[in-house]
């Protein structure tokens, strides 16, 4: 597939205005099925300091583990089985693969094994996949339901498996893992045998002071929300906004404007999951309800690099890799959700 | 009430961002402030299109200094221009030097989740 250098790279943008109160909103469904989550932003204007109880579910978030070279075929290991993939409380994303030219590796909570793989490496590997939307020259996606029947050990399809992966392919790569009762407690064994180090997420939290904003949030187009979003949490100066006459930069904070005396920014990072995505959203909604700010956004960027995009379909980078949505949360229960996908993306809303 | 609208960019105007590092220069020593470093880009411009393509506008969001690390912003019908232009720019006052480009996307907030930019060891 060539690679048109006359276009700019393509996205997809998708707008939702919804409630939290409608039973049929997709945002508790698109929240959990995004399992790697790289970055959570958080700006709630008119806001001096983090309220205790926010500041309490951030810290919260649990600790995830970064093993080194560790082979794939531990994912089916028997013990990892039964203490990891059947519960369906381990994920687990390879490190520092690069999706498109690297082998990547992602297992999801629901017991899903995903490989993204080269030609070559699938051929060696010997189990069936599917070429790849996105390269069908050079790229295979296998993916296998470790807790299907066929895959128990000792079935001919677990054989198959372990035998490729051991034998064949074995593939061995850096992993960010997490497990909701504590990867330490319950990987005991598996971390005992590899290289690996704890992590907590990175917490960052700015006050900014004297931020333009736009007064109605609400009235902008969603290109120019996100556009004044990312200059925020960019860190773009406020006297680069708002001089449309500068010789550097003509950019201007969509109008109409006002000024916010302070506002609060927080940011996440690290190997984030869908349930802390969903504490913080209901933390928010409670701070909103309390608090005079008039509303909050929460932006979610996905893995540049994971196999998997929503509806565990897909996902790839050519140019972009661009996998994040916003919630604009106001008072009350309706929101505005913006979902953004790259050209390399099947995720359907 | 639900609304669901699902929008493609036209080909009519589209605002690209480009997050780069500005010139790894020979002599590290040498600093540049964000005009000099916006009038390179646009010598740069017009060395390889002329006038007309030194006219092409285009936004410093941000600089650094320190890490000689800027966000640009160009209308979509500029980004080959510009992209080409900052591949070809070599010196800078007499010093080789060349420009990398770490992140090209049409919606700034994605520059700002970039999970390559994950430092964990």
């Amino acid at each position: 597939m060539s690679v048109d250098v006359c276009e700019a790279p393509h996205c997809q943008l998708v707008c939702e205005n919804s409630s939290f109160l409608d039973e049929e909103n997709s945002l508790v469904s698109l929240v959990q099925q995004l399992h790697f989550n790289y970055k959570v932003s958080l700006l709630i204007p008119d806001c001096s300091s983090a309220p205790s109880h926010l500041d309490s579910v951030i810290n919260s978030f649990s600790s995830f583990v970064l093993i080194k070279n560790m082979p794939v075929s531990e994912f089916i290991d028997k013990d990892f089985l039964e203490t990891a993939v059947y519960p369906g409380s381990v994920c687990a994303l390879s490190y520092r693969t690069r999706i498109g030219e690297d082998n990547c590796v992602a297992l999801m909570p629901n017991g899903r094994l995903r490989l993204s793989l080269d030609r070559h490496s699938y051929h060696l590997l010997g189990i069936e996949g599917k070429v790849s939307k996105f390269r069908s020259k050079g790229r295979h996606i296998v993916s296998v339901d470790l807790t299907d029947s066929s895959m128990a050990p000792g079935g001919r399809g677990y054989d198959r498996l372990l035998s490729g992966l051991t034998c064949r392919l074995p593939l061995t790569s850096d992993f960010l893992l997490s497990h909701q009762q504590g990867v330490q407690s319950c990987l005991k064994s598996l971390l005992s045998r590899y290289d690996w180090s704890e992590l907590r997420p990175e917490v960052s939290t700015k006050v900014l002071h004297q931020l333009t904003c736009p007064s109605d949030l609400g009235s902008c187009d969603a290109y120019s929300v996100m556009d004044w979003l990312g200059a925020v949490d960019a860190g773009i100066s406020s006297s680069s906004i708002g001089s449309s006459s500068s010789f550097l930069s003509t950019y201007t904070c969509p109008g109409p404007q006002r000024m916010a005396t302070t506002a609060l920014s927080i940011s996440v990072s690290g190997f984030l999951l869908p349930h802390h995505v969903q504490i913080l959203i209901m933390e928010v909604r409670q701070f909103l309800e309390q608090s005079s700010s008039p509303w909050a956004s929460l932006t979610v960027h996905g893995f540049t690099d994971n196999v998997v995009s929503c509806c565990e379909n897909e996902h790839g980078r050519l140019r972009g890799g661009v996998n994040f949505y916003t919630l604009l949360m106001s008072k009350g229960h309706d929101y505005k959700l913006l979902i953004v996908t790259g050209s390399h993306d099947s995720c359907s809303p | 009430m639900k609304g669901v609208s699902t929008q493609k960019k036209s080909t009519g105007y589209q605002r690209v961002v480009l997050k780069n590092s500005a010139p790894v220069l020979e002599n590290e020593s040498t600093r540049l402030s964000a005009v000099e470093f916006k009038q390179f880009i646009i010598t740069g411009l017009k060395i390889l299109y002329g006038e007309v393509g030194a006219a092409l506008t285009f936004d410093v969001l941000k600089y650094d200094e320190d890490s000689r690390t800027a966000f640009l912003r160009v209308p979509s019908r500029g980004l080959v221009k510009l992209w080409s232009s900052l591949t070809l720019l070599g010196s800078y006052q007499d010093q080789a030097c060349a420009f990398r480009i770490l992140q090209v996307s049409p919606f700034l907030l994605a520059l700002t989740g970039n999970s390559r930019e994950l430092q964990l060891d």
